[in-house]
């Protein structure tokens, strides 16, 4: 192999990163100072969502790559490095939940109703008999252990791996498998445990904004928002370390998989999608229809916007074999399809958040206020996920730069060279 | 020559690996033998862009029946639902468009489907009924077969194809004249 064996970051590229994490900076202080409600309900809503979905993102990356190892899988051996640096990412993630988890105990934010004391007292005029009895689950103490307990957790796992991987790079043997057997078992080890916990900590970060409701396909449905926009930021990032010389044996083989994976969990993102929409739709149970009333009647573009840039786009774009392996479909459907699955976490979270801040400022006396940016995504909104993004790719490269970017004593990195779809 | 109207004469070289297979068939592809037709118990990767065979344009029923499928649920329940039979359902509007969607996607896969399989026997001139020589029944157990038409080929022309499976590697080498 001929190429640079480790990535180094390109000087432009680092001041376009920086730019960017300074914009978000400057938009999510604009957020906080833009109060009208005097919650900071729009900055913080924008920090729940953004902090989410980038966790998720580095979540589902070390998640897929167990899945691959428990399955003997080696068509992404060449790139591996990629997934290990996105899962690095789960250190912010922690920072940012914990953020946001202190802002819980300190009454930072009205993200919650659930964090409202009022409404778990039997003697309050505000008091709410379904909270109190979800107040097992849905309380500060569970939140703080549980939410970040799994996020430590899955950085352990992923800190392993990672570790693991590294560590294999220096073997003397090639027929010393000592690190890959331990990398399966380890793999084998977190995959229950992530399922599980993913859906518990969807329950805590994203379903409780909405505290009345409950869906119990909302955590697939969720998750496969993270995989797809995982899948296609993995693409847009092995496509731009390709455009600079580095990766040159991850071939359009390697992106026709990817492509397919972005293909198929489109389908399948869509799948759960309409399965919770019509299940509650046909059932016609108020407490249930109150979700979707609530998003088609106030929210009716984003809500069709959502089935079409996240389904109808994706499915005819990808359906074909050659758009899978294009550079310029691939980058087209990749960067529509990660923004769309950020505008379906805005449709999950604001909506219960705007509600509860007009809750809040009912029970305060006070008239409802004009909050931006919680109907549709403003500026703002905008900037803070480009930020967002640029924070996640900073911290994603710079990971990567600490390591060989091919894995190359990787039992199957033969198989991945070969690799033919 | 005088069946030669009739029969075609084959001779056929069995191989027990695939990789072998692929080699030989790289082989004769550079040498510009005329392959008459490669037989394998099951899909061999990198055999189609050595043989020079184009994609498959099977895909493009698939799509056709498949969207006909669409359109015949679609339409025929919103016709059934609301001009032919009129029937609330719990409440539901006359035309509700999400319940037809599970329907709607299972026909489309119906009709790809079985369009598709109608596709491919017609296409392949298959049927019931149908009988097809074959060359050697291994060839569907564990046998991967290049086989020549050696009708209308001259003794050293034999001789060369000989040469060529003694030197790739096949296993068997046999002659045989179908219908």
């Amino acid at each position: 192999m001929e190429e640079r064996a480790t990535y180094k970051m390109d000087g432009t590229l680092r001041i376009v990163l920086l730019v960017l994490v300074g914009l978000g900076a400057l938009c999510l202080g604009a957020s906080f100072f833009s109060n009208p409600d005097g919650y900071h309900t729009r900055f913080w809503s924008n920090l729940l969502h953004n902090s989410v979905f980038f966790t998720g993102i580095a979540f589902m990356a070390i998640f897929f790559y167990a899945i691959c190892m428990t399955a003997y899988a080696g068509w992404h051996v060449m790139f591996k490095r990629v997934w290990e640096a996105f899962s690095q990412f789960m250190l912010v993630g922690i920072i940012l939940i914990g953020i946001i988890t202190l802002g819980v105990w300190l009454h930072w934010h009205h993200l919650y109703h659930w964090t409202d004391a009022a409404s778990l007292d039997p003697d309050s005029q505000y008091f709410d008999a379904i909270l109190k009895h979800k107040s097992s689950f849905l309380n500060p103490a569970v939140y703080t252990v549980l939410g970040l307990g799994m996020l430590g957790v899955w950085y352990f796992f992923a800190a392993r791996l990672r570790s693991l991987s590294l560590a294999e790079d220096n073997k003397k043997d090639p027929f010393d498998f000592r690190a890959f057997r331990k990398m399966k078992v380890w793999s084998a080890v977190f995959l229950p445990i992530a399922g599980f916990t993913s859906a518990a900590a969807i329950w805590l970060w994203v379903m409780s904004v909405d505290a009345h409701w409950y869906s119990t396909l909302f955590a697939w449905y969720t998750g496969a928002s993270w995989f797809v926009s995982m899948i296609a930021l993995t693409i847009l990032v092995l496509l731009y370390l390709k455009s600079q010389g580095y990766y040159s044996f991850v071939t359009s083989e390697h992106f026709h998989d990817l492509g397919k994976f972005l293909f198929a969990f489109s389908i399948f993102w869509t799948y759960l999608w309409f399965s919770q929409f019509m299940l509650i739709w046909y059932g016609n149970v108020g407490e249930e229809t109150i979700y979707f009333k609530e998003r088609y009647e106030n929210y009716p573009v984003m809500f069709y916007g959502n089935l079409i840039i996240n389904f109808i786009f994706p499915f005819f774009v990808l359906m074909r074999n050659d758009t899978k392996r294009k550079v310029g479909s691939l980058v087209i459907v990749s960067i529509v399809v990660l923004f769309g699955h950020w505008w379906d976490f805005f449709l999950m979270i604001k909506p219960g958040v705007l509600h509860t801040a007009h809750e809040a400022l009912e029970h305060a006396g006070k008239a409802h206020a004009h909050i931006g940016g919680m109907g549709f995504p403003g500026l703002l909104e905008i900037g803070i996920f480009l930020g967002f993004l640029g924070l996640f790719l900073l911290v994603v490269l710079m990971r990567l730069g600490a390591a060989p970017l091919v894995a190359a004593r990787d039992p199957y990195i033969q198989e991945s060279l070969h690799h033919h779809t | 020559m005088a069946h030669a109207h009739t029969t075609t004469d084959i001779i056929y070289g069995l191989y027990t690996d695939e990789t072998d297979l692929l080699h030989a068939v790289k082989q004769a592809g550079d040498a510009h033998m005329d392959i008459w037709n490669v037989y394998t118990p099951f899909p061999v990767h990198g055999l189609d862009p050595l043989l020079g065979l184009s994609e498959s344009r099977l895909h493009i029923a698939g799509f056709i029946f498949g969207s006909l499928g669409l359109l015949t649920a679609f339409l025929g329940m919103s016709w059934i639902f609301t001009r032919d039979w009129p029937v609330i359902f719990g409440g539901k509007p006359y035309w509700p468009v999400p319940s037809f969607i599970p329907i709607t996607f299972e026909l489309t896969v119906l009709f790809a489907a079985i369009g598709m399989v109608v596709t491919f026997y017609t296409v392949s001139g298959m049927g019931p009924g149908t009988m097809y020589p074959i060359l050697d029944p291994r060839i569907t157990d564990d046998k991967f077969c290049i086989a020549f038409d050696k009708t209308s080929m001259t003794g050293s022309d034999v001789d060369a194809i000989n040469n060529f499976f003694e030197n790739t590697g096949a296993a068997e080498i046999h002659s045989k004249e179908i219908a």
